[in-house]
C-alpha cells in the first residue's frame, strides 16, 4: 500500500517536526508576534526537506546512516564532539517528551503525574520492544494526524487572512527585534532538530532502502515534513488568533489544547489532546531510537530495531539505559516545557556538527556513485549551511538577552 | 587524585553552566521591568482562567482537563504571589509589587475553585467576570 510507504516521513515529521518543542515555540510565537513569523517556518520546512532527502539518499545508496558518515568523514575528535552534543540534546528532548506524554495523559485521565510518568515509560518500553518498526511508524505517524484538528481550529477562529498572508513575507520586527530574532532562531532550531535526520536516515536503513527507493525518499521527505510545516502554520495561527489578543502566554500543554477546545468544543479538545499524545509519543520514540542509533553507529556496533534484541544487544541496552535515564530526570519534577525550550536552543548550537558531514557525504562519489547532490541540492545545501551557522552562533546569546524568550 | 579546578572544565561546559545560571535567574530585587513582566504573567493566567471558565460554563470541556489545567494555572499564580510578597523591591514600586502579589493570590484562589468544581457551570460562570477584572487590573499594573 503506497500510503503506508510514506509512514516513515510522517512519523519523522509528526514525531520530529511537531514535537513538544515545536508545539511550544509555534503557539508561543503566534501568541507573541501573531502571524509575523510564518515565513520562518517555511524556511525551516524547506531546510529539513533538503537535508532529510540528502541523508535519506545517502542511506539508500550507501546503506550508511548519519553517524556512520560522521565517524568516517570528520575524524574521531570532531565526531566525538558531534556525538556528545547529539546525545545531550537527545536526552533532554527525550526527557521533555516523556514529561509531555505524562502531562497529556494527566489532562485526559486526571491521574497523578508521577504515576503517569511510570505508565508512559512502561508503555514506551512495551511498544519499542514488541511492536515492529513499520507498525510503530504507522501507529504514531497516523495517530498524530489528529493534530490536524488545529488546522480546523485555525480556520474556525477566523484569523485575518490578509495578515496571515503577510506573515509569509520575510520581514523584521522593529518593536522587539531581539525577541523576534530569538523566536526565529527557536523556530528554525525546532524545525531542523538534528534527531529528525538521525531517525529518518536510520529508518531508511532499517527499511532496507536501496537506489530504487530514491523516489520514495523524496516523497517521504516532502509530504512528511510538508505536513509538519502545515501543522506548524496552524499552531501559530491558533496562537495569533486566540491568545495574542487576550494577552495569554502559552506555558502549558493544556493551553495549546485549549486552542482547539475554544473554537471546536469538547471534540476539538479530545482530538487535540490525542493528537498531542501521539505526537509527543512519536517524538519520544524518535529520540530514544536516535540516541541508540547514534552511539551504535559511531562505535561500529550492530544496530537496528529490525534485528532481534539479541542480534544487537549493545544497541538494545543503549536505548534501555536512555529510557531509564530520561525517566529518572523527569521524575525529579523538571518542567518538560521549559526543558524543551533549552533543548531546542542547545540543538540549534549543535546543528552544524550534524549537517556539515551529511553535506560532505552526499557529495562524495566513493559513497554515492552517480547519486551525489545535483546543482539545486548543492545550492540549497550551502545556503542552509550558512543559515545553520548563523543560528548556531546566535542561539545562546539570544537566549540570554531575552531571558529564554521572557522579555 | 588530581584536584579538579575550574580551568580543567571544557569551555563548552563552562558556557553551558553560565548560560543556565544567567537564563535561570529569577530572584533578586523586583525592579520596574520585573514588575511589568510579572504583571503580564498574572494577566495572562487570569485571562486563560477566564477562557477556561467560559468553556466550563458552555459545557464544552471535560472534568479531568479542567481539574488538571486549572490547578497548573492556580499553582503558577500562587508561586508568583509568594515571590512578589517576599522579594525586595526597587524604591517607589513597593506598593504596586505587593498589590500585584495580592492580585496573584486572588487569581490563584479563583482558579482553585475551578479546579475543585470542574463540571459546575454555575461556579464557572461566577468566576468569569472576576477573572476578567483581575486580568484588567494586572494589565494596568503592567503599564
Amino acid at each position: 500500500m503506497k500510503i503506508f510507504q510514506i509512514a516513515l516521513g510522517i512519523l519523522a515529521a509528526i514525531g520530529g517536526f511537531v514535537d513538544i518543542g515545536d508545539l511550544v515555540f509555534n503557539v508561543a510565537a503566534g501568541a507573541t508576534f501573531g502571524y509575523q513569523l510564518l515565513w520562518v517556518v517555511v524556511i525551516g520546512v524547506v531546510g529539513i526537506i533538503v537535508y532529510s532527502e540528502m541523508c535519506g539518499r545517502v542511506a539508500a545508496v550507501s546503506g550508511k546512516a548519519v553517524f556512520d558518515a560522521v565517524r568516517e568523514r570528520v575524524g574521531f575528535k570532531a565526531g566525538l564532539a558531534a556525538l556528545v552534543s547529539a546525545q545531550v540534546v537527545n536526552l533532554m528532548t527525550l526527557t521533555a517528551e516523556i514529561g509531555g506524554l505524562a502531562i497529556c495523559l494527566q489532562l485526559l485521565s486526571g491521574l497523578p503525574y508521577r504515576l503517569l510518568i511510570l505508565i508512559a515509560g512502561v508503555g514506551l518500553l512495551i511498544v519499542v520492544w514488541f511492536v515492529a518498526f513499520d507498525w510503530i511508524e504507522r501507529i504514531f505517524g497516523y495517530g498524530g494526524l489528529c493534530m490536524l484538528v488545529f488546522a480546523v481550529a485555525a480556520v474556525k477562529l477566523h484569523p485575518a487572512w490578509g495578515a496571515v498572508g503577510h506573515g509569509f513575507v520575510p520581514h523584521l520586527d522593529r518593536e522587539s527585534p531581539v525577541l523576534y530574532a530569538y523566536f526565529a532562531v527557536g523556530l528554525l532550531g525546532a524545525a531542523m532538530t538534528p534527531y529528525e535526520v538521525y531517525f529518518y536516515s536510520s529508518g531508511g536503513v532499517e527499511e532496507r532502502w536501496g537506489p530504487k527507493d530514491l523516489g520514495l525518499n523524496k516523497v517521504n521527505a516532502m509530504i512528511g515534513y510538508g505536513l509538519g510545516g502545515f501543522l506548524s502554520f496552524a499552531l501559530m495561527i491558533v496562537g495569533g488568533a486566540l491568545f495574542l489578543g487576550q494577552g495569554i502566554e502559552p506555558e502549558f500543554l493544556g493551553t495549546i489544547a485549549l486552542g482547539a477546545e475554544v473554537p471546536l468544543g469538547q471534540i476539538g479538545l479530545l482530538l487535540g489532546l490525542v493528537g498531542i499524545l501521539f505526537a509527543v509519543s512519536g517524538a519520544a520514540i524518535d529520540t530514544l531510537f536516535s540516541g541508540a542509533y547514534n552511539l551504535a553507529q559511531f562505535l561500529g556496533w550492530e544496530w537496528g530495531r529490525y534485528r532481534h534484541p539479541r542480534g544487537a544487544p549493545k544497541f538494545t541496552v543503549t536505548w534501555l539505559v536512555l529510557l531509564v535515564l530520561a525517566l529518572g530526570v523527569v521524575m525529579t519534577g523538571v518542567d518538560p516545557v521549559q526543558l524543551t525550550e533549552y533543548a531546542v536552543i542547545f540543538s540549534a548550537v549543535a546543528l552544524p556538527l550534524t549537517y556539515i558531514p551529511i553535506f560532505l557525504v552526499a557529495n562524495d562519489r566513493t559513497y554515492m556513485r552517480e547519486y551525489t547532490n545535483g546543482r539545486i541540492a548543492n545550492a540549497l545545501g550551502i545556503l542552509y549551511l550558512v543559515v545553520i551557522m548563523v543560528i548556531a552562533v546566535t542561539a545562546i546569546p539570544l537566549m540570554i538577552l531575552t531571558n529564554v524568550g521572557q522579555n | 587524585m588530581r584536584n579538579r579546578h575550574a580551568s580543567d572544565l571544557t569551555p563548552g561546559v563552562v558556557l553551558a553552566l553560565l548560560v543556565l545560571a544567567l537564563a535561570g535567574c529569577n530572584g533578586g530585587t523586583v525592579d520596574r521591568h520585573a514588575l511589568q513582566r510579572d504583571a503580564e504573567n498574572v494577566a495572562s493566567l487570569a485571562s486563560e482562567g477566564g477562557l477556561l471558565a467560559n468553556e466550563v460554563t458552555k459545557d464544552h470541556s471535560t472534568k479531568y482537563f479542567v481539574r488538571v489545567h486549572a490547578k497548573e494555572l492556580s499553582d503558577k499564580a500562587s508561586n508568583l504571589q509568594d515571590a512578589l510578597a517576599e522579594r525586595p523591591t526597587s524604591p517607589g514600586i513597593t506598593s504596586d509589587v505587593r498589590k500585584l502579589s495580592k492580585l496573584a493570590g486572588k487569581v490563584s484562589r479563583e482558579l482553585e475553585q475551578l479546579h475543585l468544581h470542574p463540571t459546575d457551570s454555575n461556579v464557572a460562570a461566577s468566576l468569569e467576570q472576576p477573572l476578567s477584572d483581575d486580568a484588567d487590573a494586572a494589565s494596568e499594573l503592567a503599564k
